[in-house]
């Protein structure tokens, strides 16, 4: 998979490539607006991270160049610019998603996995790990080919789990990933706690390995090793 | 002006009174030359006369003769007429034929008094007369001159930051007025552009703010991911990761509120808050049900009103997350929606939010302040504020309660 990210601020760009890079992905980076344009245009990418704010240009300039070449790139854009009209001219350009800063790298990641799978047409678009297996489309989950029976929440961790496996995820990056800004309202995390504890017990009766690892005090790993 | 005219009204008294005195005077003396040669021709006929009668009388006396008439003022009380009457008299000794004489003429004075009430009625008429032209004078200037002054005054009165670019204050046929709308269109230019750099500032700031925590926040993501990591190092970076993401939340707030107060949210749709409610009580149906709590609700109708999405979303997210947030492990939450009221009530071990503190800013409460930021009851009461409906709070028997009222 090859990923490109158009980033002017150098150290938030090498952030996104070691940990993409980490998570198995190949990345190329640029940071202006000129190198960014000359690098869609010669070359194909499976998903393009953009800045909006980038020397010498728009990064929606990009995302119209990559629609007027139709090209099948996925593509993110990341924003300092939180405000509505941002968001919606560049999903309105054609843009697959839209990811304000701050935001975890691991939530890019998931995002940039959703977005690969969903444009990958003729391809398998299961997610395996292992032997857990997800169909995305269907939101069925087998292990050991054998269905199990998840609630939304449930599916969707598991999903972000399998995006980001082996890297350690906060509880503060999975809440904002299942709930969105609505975590905010709640006094701690616990109830994290609770899906995550459901989860793992499910996969584990279905005669999965125990992948789930506590990080006391910091979140939940993901991992076979 | 009432000393002028009174002084005005004296002089032209003594004027007239001079002239009166100085005409009387004068008949006086004829009538005295007269009577003079009345009695000097009685004389010769070889009688001498006494008379007295009310204007004149002559007796003879001892007196030794005066050379000149003295004229005098004289007043005399009327008994029959009940009042004081006035006369300019001539008395003089002479000498007729031998015979001392004391000759005494004297002439009313009475329309004397009518000119003083005549002067005094015209001064007051001419007073009042005045007085009444100054009042209308007065009025007319300032309905006339002074209207391009008010209509300025008015635009003054009227003028809002957000609206500053349209308030021209136009020229006026008053050099002066001219010279003062030349001013103020150049202040409302200058307090527009420097509100704009401003509002600029304000929202590039906090834009710009969040990059650099975005790089910061994804080293220690990175930095997370070392598994040779002692604890208190993990502790230290969760810790560090935790108060980045206040910041960017306390960033994002204070942009919100800017934005409000721009109003970059205005709506001309109408937007019902009795389902955003239920939608946001469906979204955290789980913190509510991690907290034990149990929630009452009365949606006796829906509460319609103008108001952004957004903003909608934001009022309701802050007041029913506040009701989660503050309240304590199986706790109350009670919801009434009527037409006209929104109100969410909720127990709370914390006492009553002091009526001054209770929409500032940054005033979070002092043990809640690793999870809030203190802006949401700001962000609430802007809302309010700039789409004219009210907030309301009260605190009793532990039931906090805030509700909205259109």
């Amino acid at each position: 998979m090859k990923i490109l990210i158009i980033e002017d601020e150098k150290a938030l760009q090498e952030s996104i490539v070691r940990y993409l890079e980490h998570q198995g992905f190949v990345c190329e980076a640029v940071n202006d607006f000129l190198s960014g344009k000359e690098k869609v245009i010669n070359y194909i990418y499976d998903c393009i991270v953009v800045d909006v704010g980038l020397p010498f240009g728009n990064g929606l300039d990009i995302v119209k160049e990559l629609k007027y070449m139709e090209s099948q790139a996925g593509i993110i854009i990341i924003s300092a610019k939180n405000t509505l009209d941002d968001k919606l001219n560049g999903l309105d350009l054609g843009a697959d998603d839209y990811l304000a800063k701050p935001f975890y790298l691991s939530e890019l990641t998931a995002r940039i996995n959703a977005i690969i799978r969903r444009r990958n047409f003729g391809g398998n678009k299961a997610i395996v790990f292992n032997e857990i297996r997800l169909e995305a489309e269907a939101q069925r989950v087998t292990v050991n080919n054998k269905p199990v029976n998840f609630t939304d929440k449930e599916y969707r961790l598991l999903e972000y789990f399998i995006a980001n496996q082996r890297r350690l995820l906060t509880k503060a990056a999975i809440a904002e990933h299942i709930w969105g800004d609505e975590y905010l309202h709640a006094s701690n995390y616990d109830f994290i706690y609770t899906h995550i504890k459901n989860l793992r017990k499910k996969l584990i009766d279905a005669g999965s390995n125990d992948y789930i690892k506590t990080a006391h005090g910091s979140g939940y790993r993901f991992t076979d090793l | 002006m009432i000393p002028l005219l009174s002084v005005a009204g004296f002089y032209l008294f003594g004027e007239f009174s001079k002239e009166i005195n100085y005409r009387s005077d004068k008949e006086l003396v004829s009538d005295e030359i007269e009577w003079i040669q009345y009695l000097e021709n009685e004389a010769e006929n070889g009688t001498s006369l006494i008379l007295k009668a009310p204007d004149v009388s002559i007796t003879p006396t001892n007196e030794t003769v005066s050379g000149e008439p003295s004229i005098t003022d004289v007043n005399e009380f009327n008994a029959k007429e009940n009042h004081t009457v006035f006369y300019r008299q001539l008395s003089q000794v002479i000498s007729v034929s031998g015979i001392s004489y004391r000759l005494v003429i004297r002439q009313s004075q009475e329309q004397k008094t009518a000119l003083v009430a005549d002067v005094t009625r015209i001064m007051l008429f001419v007073f009042a007369g005045l007085f009444a032209a100054t009042l209308i004078f007065n009025w007319v200037i300032s309905k006339r001159l002074w209207k391009p002054f008010r209509r300025s005054l008015q635009k003054i009165r009227n003028a809002e930051l957000q609206k500053m670019e349209s308030l021209h204050f136009e020229n006026t046929h008053t050099k002066e007025f001219n010279e003062l709308n030349t001013s103020l269109n150049f202040m409302a230019g200058k307090i527009y552009n420097d509100y704009v750099n401003m509002k600029e500032f304000t929202e590039n700031a906090a834009h710009e703010m969040q990059t650099p925590v975005a790089i910061a926040q994804s080293k220690l993501e990175l930095l997370l991911q070392d598994t040779n990591l002692k604890d208190e190092q993990v502790q230290s970076i969760m810790d560090t990761a935790t108060a980045l993401s206040r910041l960017s939340k306390l960033n994002e707030g204070l942009l919100l509120l800017a934005k409000i107060e721009n109003n970059q949210y205005t709506s001309t749709n109408e937007i019902n808050l009795t389902q955003v409610t239920k939608k946001y009580l469906q979204l955290f149906n789980e913190f509510i049900k991690d907290k034990q709590l149990t929630v009452t609700t009365n949606f006796e109708k829906d509460f319609i009103i103008k108001l952004h999405p957004i903003l909608a979303d934001s009022l309701v997210t802050n007041l029913l997350g506040n009701a989660i947030k503050y309240n304590f492990t199986a706790g109350n939450i009670e919801i009434d929606i009527f037409e006209n009221t929104c109100r969410i009530s909720n127990t709370s071990m914390l006492e009553a939010i002091p009526k001054d503190k209770l929409f500032k800013r940054m005033f979070a409460s002092k043990d809640n302040r690793e999870t809030s930021n203190g802006l949401g009851l700001a962000i609430v009461k802007k809302i309010a504020d700039v789409n004219n409906f009210r907030i309301d709070y009260y605190a009793k028997d532990g039931m906090h309660t805030f509700q909205i009222v259109k």
